[in-house]
């Protein structure tokens, strides 16, 4: 029963796209057809995982074998557990709202059903990675969710930006991919297999190397510090494909590997630390970036990144548990403010910079509300949704034997995440409006307000509902001091009033020239400027020289014929005194000749 | 000495003098050279045949392939300086570019 429903779930979702065989593809409801499906499907799933919280009983559904390559089994395999069961709900209900506001937004758009197409194998993709068994299909699932990014990311593919965009995401994706295949090739050598209850039963020893290619793969697909310049380009795509891929379901992936894996990392004290580290860096840097932006869609992508930061942090403190209610939390609020973000630029006449918005307190109150509430549930302010995960991370950090660096890094990054939100609540919202005065504000439109209305509910509440359904899984720590239970809190609200005081007594003075500081935020610590140009340049002229220069043109021209020749010339210059009398020359060797055979009668 | 001795030694000088001295034309050196070669060569085979020495025939075809040789650089030369000049005049030599 438990079973077949999951299964059932999963399948109207591809209904959809099989039906687009026949005609229904060209009809204009089909759309709302695709909308009906995912809350059918999130309905539908939400009767497995409630008995799956009920009884704690996880299933393994195994059906199709696929192929036996001498000692592989490769075959289709579900593994429906406390990650999945939990997650494909959250999933398909944060969809479900988006597919209801993309109907609004791409309202105008004449390819939309094509549109829908795309989100909707997005979702069946990930679906496919969050409930995969072994890791040929959760690698089915990570490319497919690469390639509708690419898709949907240069969706308006007229723009230039937007095609940069798209090619920079795969590459930054695909360089993460080899981690993933390194691992790969490692469990199959090692244990033989690719399916993950033989890897976990294995228990091997020397982890090191397929937990760093995993770590590389995390690092490619959730945009960690290195790999993270593709995540503030991808905004390029419209504000749906924003909420969904890159802010709760796709980028989320890497950490969900790492969280998969967590009984082979939990023995392993060197990828902890190096997870941690890399976590803390990307999390400040990444919410660094974020203070001086002024699109407020690549704001709340580097929002997105430093959550991110903090989820890989939670992993290096080895609590995959907390990560995974952070994912789910994190979903709600994060999609609900790109949807708001989405209201505001649909609004103001497609514009995204901050500067010229201003005064939507009065004009947007719905989009005003949801917004705030959002950035509240995002800085983690009691009781609302990121309370429950994120507050957790915090102390969990604060009481645990981990790198003090990583952990300062940590709680100024919280800070800053109170301080750029206070940026867009003032900019956006609160003042004298900065915009044209020709507008179309409206918000009146119900497919809006109640796809935004459910999120905004999941915002307030899903914490507290998920936090008090769940089974216990790592005890949390219970006892600790005062200050340091605060702590979360006391930075949080430091990092508002600093930013309201800020923002008020600088809004009307003279605008300087830029700081140092300033322009190392702004130009995304001008990472991108330097990697996207120097690296391809050298390693374009590496190639170029050694393939041409060196193999022909030094091999096999230079060295033995035009050296020898060179050398010949000026040798013979240098030490010849002649003058090219020839005639005269032959004749005194005649002369010397003849002489010496008359003289000196040789032949007697 | 015999006279067929005597000929073909006769026909060796005249070469010989002819290489050491000549008007303008390099190519006449050159003939001369050739000249020298096939009087030298018809010398060897002859006293090869005559003394049965049948080891030794080895060295007319030898001498000659070695001449071809020598031939052959000799009018690569003649072909540089008439690259230069046009005709092959030797007083042209006078002149050493690189």
């Amino acid at each position: 029963m438990f079973s077949s429903l999951m299964l059932v779930s999963l399948l109207v979702l591809t209904l959809p796209i099989m039906s687009s065989i026949f005609n229904t593809y060209k009809n204009s409801t089909f759309p709302h057809h695709v909308k009906n499906t995912i809350s059918y499907a999130f309905i539908t799933s939400l009767i497995p995982t409630m008995m799956f919280i009920h009884s704690g009983q996880e299933t393994i559904i195994s059906n199709w074998h696929w192929m036996t390559m001498q000692t592989l089994k490769l075959s289709l395999s579900f593994k429906l557990d406390y990650f999945s069961m939990i997650f494909v709900p959250v999933a398909l209900f944060v969809t479900w709202s988006i597919m209801e506001f993309s109907l609004w937004y791409m309202h105008s758009d004449p390819y939309i059903t094509r549109f829908f197409k795309y989100l909707l194998t997005f979702l069946i993709t990930m679906m496919i990675l969050v409930t995969a068994n072994n890791l040929f299909q959760l690698f089915i699932g990570w490319e497919g969710v690469g390639i509708m990014s690419f898709l949907l990311i240069g969706w308006w593919y007229g723009r230039t930006d937007a095609n940069t965009a798209a090619l920079q995401a795969i590459l930054y994706n695909r360089i993460g991919d080899i981690g993933f295949i390194m691992a790969m090739a490692w469990f199959l050598f090692n244990t033989n297999t690719w399916d993950l209850q033989q890897i976990f039963m294995l228990d091997p020893n020397l982890t090191n190397l397929p937990l760093l290619g995993l770590l590389l793969a995390a690092t490619g697909k959730s945009a960690q510090f290195g790999l993270h310049p593709w995540l503030p380009s991808a905004m390029e795509g419209p504000t749906p494909v924003s909420a969904l891929l890159h802010s709760s379901t796709m980028v989320v992936a890497g950490v969900f590997l790492l969280i998969r894996f967590h009984p082979l990392m939990e023995n392993n004290k060197t990828i902890q630390s190096l997870t941690l580290c890399l976590g803390a860096i990307t999390t400040l840097f990444t919410a660094i970036c974020a203070l001086t932006q002024n699109d407020i869609k690549k704001i709340i992508a580097f929002s997105t990144s430093s959550q991110l930061g903090l989820m890989i942090v939670t992993i290096g403190i080895n609590q995959p548990y907390l990560a995974f209610l952070h994912i789910c939390t994190h979903a709600f609020f994060k999609a609900m403010l790109f949807m708001c973000s989405g209201s505001i630029i649909h609004s103001l006449n497609d514009e995204q910079d901050i500067r010229k918005m201003g005064g939507l307190f009065n004009a947007m109150p719905f989009t005003t509300t949801s917004l705030i509430i959002g950035s509240l549930a995002l800085t983690g302010i009691p009781f609302l949704t990121g309370f429950y995960s994120k507050d957790l991370i915090i102390e969990t950090a604060n009481t645990s034997y981990t790198n003090a660096w990583a952990l300062l890094m940590t709680l100024i990054a919280t800070s800053l995440t109170a301080v750029y939100s206070t940026r867009i609540i003032f900019f956006a919202l609160l003042g004298q409006p900065r915009f044209l005065p020709l507008t179309s504000i409206n918000e009146n439109n119900p497919f809006l307000i109640n796809s935004i209305k459910r999120l905004l509910i999941g915002s307030i509440f899903a914490g507290f509902f998920i936090s008090n359904n769940i089974y216990p899984t790592t005890v949390p720590e219970m006892t600790m001091p005062t200050y340091m239970k605060l702590t979360a809190l006391a930075v949080t609200i430091l990092g508002f009033t600093l930013a309201l005081e800020l923002s008020l007594m600088t809004h009307n003075l003279k605008l300087e020239h830029s700081t140092n500081v300033f322009k190392f935020s702004n130009l995304l610590g001008y990472y991108p400027t330097i990697m996207h140009r120097l690296p391809p340049l050298a390693n374009l002229s590496m190639s170029q020289k050694s393939a041409s220069l060196l193999l022909d043109s030094i091999w096999l021209e230079n060295i033995l014929p035009k050296s020898i020749s060179q050398f010949q010339m000026k040798t013979s210059i240098l030490i010849s005194t002649q003058k090219g009398q020839i005639k005269l020359y032959f004749l005194s060797f005649l002369i010397t000749l003849t002489l010496s055979m008359l003289l000196f009668n040789l032949h007697e | 000495m015999s006279l067929v001795h005597i000929n073909i030694f006769l026909a060796f000088t005249v070469s010989l003098v002819g290489l050491l001295m000549y008007r303008s034309h390099l190519m006449s050196s050159l003939l001369c050279l050739e000249g020298m070669m096939l009087s030298l060569f018809v010398m060897a085979t002859m006293t090869v045949l005559n003394t049965h020495f049948t080891l030794a025939s080895m060295m007319p075809i030898i001498l000659l392939v070695f001449a071809a040789c020598e031939a052959a650089l000799g009018l690569s030369l003649l072909v540089m300086v008439s690259n230069t000049y046009g005709v092959d005049h030797v007083q042209n030599l006078n002149l050493l570019q690189c």
